[in-house]
């Protein structure tokens, strides 16, 4: 038996059902389930008909909000006896995880099991069978594992720790420039980290976006865009261009790396000027 | 008052027809959503706009972040490099022709019940955004246009793989619809197409205002509006925007009047044989409207061609820029049309940000003696399910239209 999958939009800009669709497999991939209902692909039900939908498992994207309308019914309504009937819930997209972009507008936009970091009203009803698979949008094959394996390790934000317990860091092309500590001094370079200057979070994001690459060939570090963090609770910050810093040292610390090792190790990393670093790679002899 | 669902547009809208008997007599669009976009930019850091932008849409968030980078090279009042023009304009074709063929085959094919090959179809729209993502470092959502230029450094090996995967593509398509030669002879998808709607006698049903607008000027498009075979240039600053009490949607014409935007818009500008053939048969029906989309992807996948091969990687990715506060409007040819985005820029930090997108213009709501393009082409009309069918020649989105 096939299982029987429903897609819910909440609160979105449908980015993640866009997302899904670049999934390099997704014909084969697709003969697995029987689509009961999708926003994009071919489905066996009507938006009107949702109410009626006996799913194996639900997909959510987007926050939920009460009051949203979704056909004749409320969205959270609907959400709540879908979700009920379902053996699995998979939440897709840091919108439908954390509340994410829409919450700056509208506070009364909240993740499924979460809102921002703290446990939803709905977390105890529903934590036993959901799984949450953040980014904004979360990459395809992120998704597609979600839908498939229901043996998992979750963290602590019930994040399959396959996917989510590598930082973005792990894997980008820049991470001899972050050791000898050589910034980018810009933007439009491949040469250079990003951490320093540019904002990139990578080193505390939880993802995988440098080891299961995007559209199966780039990252955003890899063509020069620093990491947003999209993965986390706190996205979107603020000024996310600019590294702070505090007298010249960036204020967020690579994940589980204490500042007194850091400051030593950036220290003793500096007092080496790399020639090889320092030059354009096409330059080097 | 007859209300009808309308859904998998990028979200819902309602229509809300009005009838004398079976005859449609009037008709409105209702958007029942809205996210706040524009609010959520204010008090932020300008550049910040770069990240939150592509998050009003989905499938053209591109756009959007292409039109905010634009937006404040405007304002700081720097040009970018041609290498980083043309690598800009490679990945917004290819965020176009994506949307081209969902909309072909997950929206009209699916709606008419044509049969497709899913396979080929899903495999071209990975590629493409494969091809798109080799320069921008994802699809959807990603931020590598930034006042000045690109982030990315493209090699030559990067090249090299862009015209490998681009020439998959143009295969690819040849597979789907066929050669685009003869508009006499239409080949596979495109015939089938056409003998649906000819079987259905719909092939001139659905016609419009017949006035088109484009706002935008790249190495594709002039800002031109067009009427009566006739292209004046057109200037932002004849836009008008108006709210509406009952939905999310804000109304928009230039100069007072309504106008069509989109890829009919856009190839009615060059005197294209093969557009022109079927406009002159079938006028701004909703036959045409198809055909315009669906030919767009065959124009675009030959200026990436043309573009790969013009790319001078010597050049800068990004130039020096001097951040200034100001004002200023842009447009930019999104999928479905003209995009336009407006702000204030004072000490760094967005002051006011107004988007106007291509759904705006084309599913306004007017009234009956100044119908918008999409009620001019459906008032008259018995079939409420026939009226479907040509609110989504339109391509509808409705997340970036109450963004
Ligand atoms: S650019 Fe970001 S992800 Fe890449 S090495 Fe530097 S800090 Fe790490
Ligand atoms: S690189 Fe960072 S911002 Fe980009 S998708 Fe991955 S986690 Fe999100």
């Amino acid at each position: 038996m096939k299982n029987r999958l429903v897609w819910l939009q909440g609160v979105t800009c449908n980015g993640n059902s866009h997302s899904f669709l670049n999934l390099p497999t997704l014909s084969s991939f697709l003969q697995t389930f029987e689509i009961l209902y999708h926003p994009l692909l071919p489905s066996l039900l009507t938006l009107e008909q949702l109410p009626d939908a006996n799913p194996d498992i639900l997909v959510v994207e987007g926050g939920l909000r009460r009051g949203w309308p979704k056909a004749d019914t409320d969205l959270f309504d609907l959400f709540m006896v879908l979700a009920q009937r379902a053996k699995r819930v998979v939440v897709v997209g840091s919108c439908a995880v954390y509340g994410g972009i829409f919450k700056e507008y509208d506070q009364e936009i909240t993740g499924v099991l979460f809102d921002k970091e703290k446990k939803s009203k709905l977390y105890d009803q529903f934590s036993h069978k959901t799984i949450n698979i953040p980014g904004c949008p979360a990459n395809p094959e992120w998704i597609a594992f979600g839908l498939e394996s229901d043996t998992m390790h979750l963290d602590d934000l019930h994040r399959p720790k396959e996917l989510f317990a590598v930082t973005v860091h792990s894997g980008c092309t820049r991470n001899e420039y972050f050791e000898w500590k050589v910034d980018a001094k810009g933007f439009g370079l491949k040469e250079g980290c990003l951490f320093y200057e540019q904002g990139c979070q990578g080193p505390y994001t939880h993802g995988s976006c440098n080891t299961i690459l995007w559209n199966e060939i780039n990252s955003k570090t890899r063509s020069g865009t620093p990491c947003f963090g999209c993965t986390e609770p706190t996205f979107p910050q603020k000024d996310l261009f600019k590294t702070k810093t505090y007298m010249g040292i960036p204020a967020k610390m690579p994940l589980g790396v204490p500042k007194r090792a850091y400051l030593t190790i950036t220290g003793v990393a500096k007092s080496f000027f790399i020639p090889r670093l320092n030059k354009r790679l096409i330059d080097e002899d | 008052m007859k209300i009808d669902l309308l859904e998998k547009i990028e979200g819902e809208a309602y229509l809300e027809f009005k009838t004398d008997g079976d005859e449609i007599v009037d008709v409105r669009v209702l958007f029942p959503h809205f996210r706040g976009v524009e609010n959520i930019l204010v008090g932020k850091d300008a550049w910040d706009a770069l990240v939150i932008n592509p998050r009003v849409c989905g499938i053209c968030g591109h756009a959007h972040l292409q039109a905010t980078a634009s937006l404040l090279e405007s304002i700081y009042r720097i040009e970018i490099t041609q290498k980083a023009q043309l690598i800009r304009e490679i990945t917004r074709f290819c965020e176009i022709i994506q949307n081209h063929l969902k909309w072909c085959y997950l929206v009209i094919f699916q709606e008419l019940q044509i049969p497709y090959d899913f396979t080929t179809m899903h495999q071209t729209i990975a590629l493409v955004n494969k091809l798109l993502a080799l320069f921008s470092g994802q699809w959807p959502h990603s931020a590598y246009a930034i006042p000045g230029g690109v982030t990315c450094d493209p090699t030559a090996l990067d090249i090299v793989k862009a015209k490998q995967i681009r020439a998959q593509i143009q295969s690819n398509i040849f597979k789907l619809f066929g050669s685009f030669e003869d508009p006499k002879k239409l080949e596979k998808d495109l015939k089938k197409l056409y003998e649906t709607l000819h079987a259905k006698d719909l092939l001139s049903v659905g016609i419009g205002l017949n006035r088109f607008i484009t706002l935008s000027q790249d190495s594709y498009v002039e800002n031109v509006k067009i009427l009566n075979k006739k292209k004046r240039k057109t200037k932002l600053r004849y836009i008008k925007e108006i709210g509406q009490s009952d939905s999310y949607a804000k109304n928009v014409t230039y100069n007072n009047r309504f106008y069509e935007t989109g890829p009919l818009a856009r190839l009615l500008q060059n005197p294209d044989f093969f557009i022109r053939y079927f406009y002159r048969k079938y006028k701004d029906s909703i036959f045409t409207r198809i055909i315009a989309r669906i030919y767009e992807i065959n124009i675009l996948i030959k200026k990436i061609e043309h573009h790969l091969n013009s790319i001078d990687l010597n050049q800068l990715s990004v130039v020096e820029i001097e951040k200034k506060d100001g004002e200023g409007a842009i447009s930019i040819e999104a999928a479905r049309g003209s995009l336009v985005h407006k702000a204030i820029i004072a000490e760094g930090k967005i002051e006011n940000y107004s988007i106007i997108t291509p759904t705006q213009w084309n599913l306004s709501n007017g009234s009956s003696d100044n119908p918008s393009s999409i009620q001019k082409a459906i008032i008259g009309l018995q079939d409420r399910k026939i009226a479907n069918l040509i609110f989504r020649s339109f391509d509808i989105c409705s997340v970036c239209t109450t963004h």
